[in-house]
């Protein structure tokens, strides 16, 4: 129970704390914006002659580049340092203190951090989107609640994906380098570049060994309409069990970590 | 000016030995900063074998413009990084511009050797290797105009990018807040100029003609290079503004960092 009111807690303050950035969100939709205006005109360039590609017509390829988009904010795509730098500036060590599993404490304030994504970046990219190009949206309650279903995986997957690579600083000094660039290979293999749909089937097959398809791609798919029903269970339960592989892979390694960390005294 | 020479090469000295230090590290972190130009273009591969061309230009027509972007780009990020909107944007709100205000040597000087990036080196061959096969799956009619302009449209991205640079360090005197609004123009500038410019909606075409010539730059010399038709039917010598337009967007970013050095008020803490 007080577990419970310490997560909601945390994911309260950091709600708060990301509300105050609100000015570089607003910055941040402009950029998306402006990306996904680039992405429309590349995949319209391409199209030209063609009404639908791999079983993704047109529209759905601009509202593809939209949600590509606004997805960014909520998985952290980009980057996402916060337990290096708490490592490195020695603040892990009165969290490791903290009355709370590790894991769960990150949990919540990424809760937190993504809500305010989803609200202030994702939905106003999207709207802005429904505006100037016209959007397709899901015709179904079920694909609305599966959407729903793979967003919320999806974030769980990120971020078990972000919590492992942070850990690097456990060991090594040069942990951003390390985490950048498993940051890179989730933009080239999740489907946030292109639909995965496109690529050759070897390429595909290769992405699905690895959890990055498992957040963009889905969400994707799944608000497309690509998938049908027992696809649709599927691609969420390869969700779930990413979300719970990496996970345990996280609490394996956090073990391991704590017995090597060394704090820098002052 | 020979004063500020010697001092640019020492401070520029003493970041690449020290970058070399670390051998191991150093290697790893250039492949890694490049790793994205060469995945970039394999992504770009595997989507043109669905796709075959983008509105006309074969794959290897859009390595052209994909390679040289990428190798430009990365050699001013290697050179202008002291003024990466980003970093400078720090220095502004920790107040450390005003210990370089404070030291008796030019501030441009000491805001341009301040930070050399050398493992861009990373992103720089491999936009050149993509360059490298652009040139070699594709029958280039050559002649001697052409190889000559070669590196000058390269210097001319250089000066191009490193404007931008400038301009966006030069906003975060007065704002650090948007910053993020400076990608669109540096990366998003980059990442548009690497597709043929004719694929764009009209206002931003028009945008990166008439306000930030970026057409000129490179798309226009790739027309000339590559032997394909101007759909805009630009006058000829449009293929040789790219040194004119390059210059043009540096001087004018130096012009409004003047403007900024002398208005610049501290933060005050």
């Amino acid at each position: 129970m007080d577990q419970i009111r310490l997560f909601i807690e945390l994911t309260k303050k950091a709600l708060q704390r990301q509300m105050t950035y609100r000015a570089a969100i607003a910055a941040g939709v402009l950029t998306n914006l402006f990306f996904g205006l680039l992405r429309a005109a590349v995949l319209q360039a391409l199209y030209v002659g063609r009404s639908e590609v791999a079983g993704i017509t047109l529209p759905a390829a601009i509202t593809y580049t939209g949600i590509s988009q606004a997805t960014i904010g909520i998985f952290a795509a980009f980057s996402w340092f916060a337990i290096i730098r708490s490592v490195y500036s020695g603040e892990v060590s009165s969290d490791l203190l903290k009355p709370m599993d590790y894991f769960t404490f990150w949990l919540a304030q990424d809760w937190g951090r993504s809500i305010i994504e989803l609200l202030l970046r994702s939905l106003p990219i999207m709207l802005a989107y429904a505006v100037v190009f016209g959007i397709t949206v899901p015709h179904t309650a079920v694909q609305w609640l599966a959407l729903a279903a793979a967003l919320w995986l999806g974030w769980l997957v990120s971020f078990a994906w972000r919590f492992l690579l942070n850990l690097s600083a456990f060991w090594t000094p040069n942990a951003i380098g390390v985490a950048r660039f498993g940051f890179v290979l989730s933009w080239f293999m999740s489907g946030f570049l292109m639909p995965l749909r496109f690529f050759p089937d070897w390429f595909v097959q290769i992405c699905y060994l690895t959890p990055f398809p498992h957040t963009v791609n889905t969400v994707v798919e799944i608000y497309l309409g690509l998938l049908s029903g027992p696809e649709i269970l599927m691609a969420l339960g390869g969700q779930a069990l990413w979300a719970a592989v990496l996970i345990a892979a996280g609490q394996l390694v956090l073990q391991l970590g704590i017995r090597k960390l060394v704090i820098q005294g002052g | 000016m020979r004063y500020h020479l010697d001092l640019y090469i020492r401070l520029v000295g003493v970041q690449i030995r020290s970058q070399l230090q670390y051998r191991a590290s150093f290697l790893m972190d250039s492949a890694a900063t490049g790793i994205v130009t060469v995945l970039g273009f394999l992504t770009l591969a595997l989507i043109f074998r669905r796709f075959n061309h983008i509105s006309g230009w074969t794959l290897w027509e859009v390595a052209f413009l994909y390679g040289m972007v990428e190798a430009a780009f990365g050699t001013m990020d290697m050179f202008f990084s002291g003024f990466d909107p980003q970093n400078f944007g720090k220095q502004i709100r920790l107040g450390l511009f005003d210990q370089i205000l404070l030291r008796p040597v030019n501030a441009t000087v000491q805001v341009l050797a301040s930070d050399f990036i050398l493992r861009r080196l990373g992103r720089i061959i491999q936009g050149l290797i993509v360059l490298g096969l652009a040139f070699a799956n594709q029958d280039v009619q050559w002649t001697l105009g052409k190889i000559l302009y070669l590196p000058v449209i390269f210097v001319s991205l250089v000066m191009f990018f490193g404007g931008l640079f400038v301009i966006g360090a030069t906003i975060t005197f007065w704002t650090v807040e948007s910053i993020e609004i400076i990608n669109v123009f540096t990366y998003g500038g980059s990442e548009m100029m690497s597709y043929p410019m004719h694929i764009y909606q009209d206002w931003m075409r028009r945008f990166f003609t008439y306000v930030l010539p970026g057409i000129f730059i490179v798309y226009y010399p790739a027309l000339f290079i590559l032997g394909k038709p101007d759909p805009f039917h630009m006058p000829q010598f449009a293929y040789f503004l790219s040194p004119v337009a390059g210059f043009s967007v540096l001087l004018a970013a130096s012009v409004f960092w003047q403007f900024g050095v002398r208005h610049y008020q501290s933060t005050g803490t």
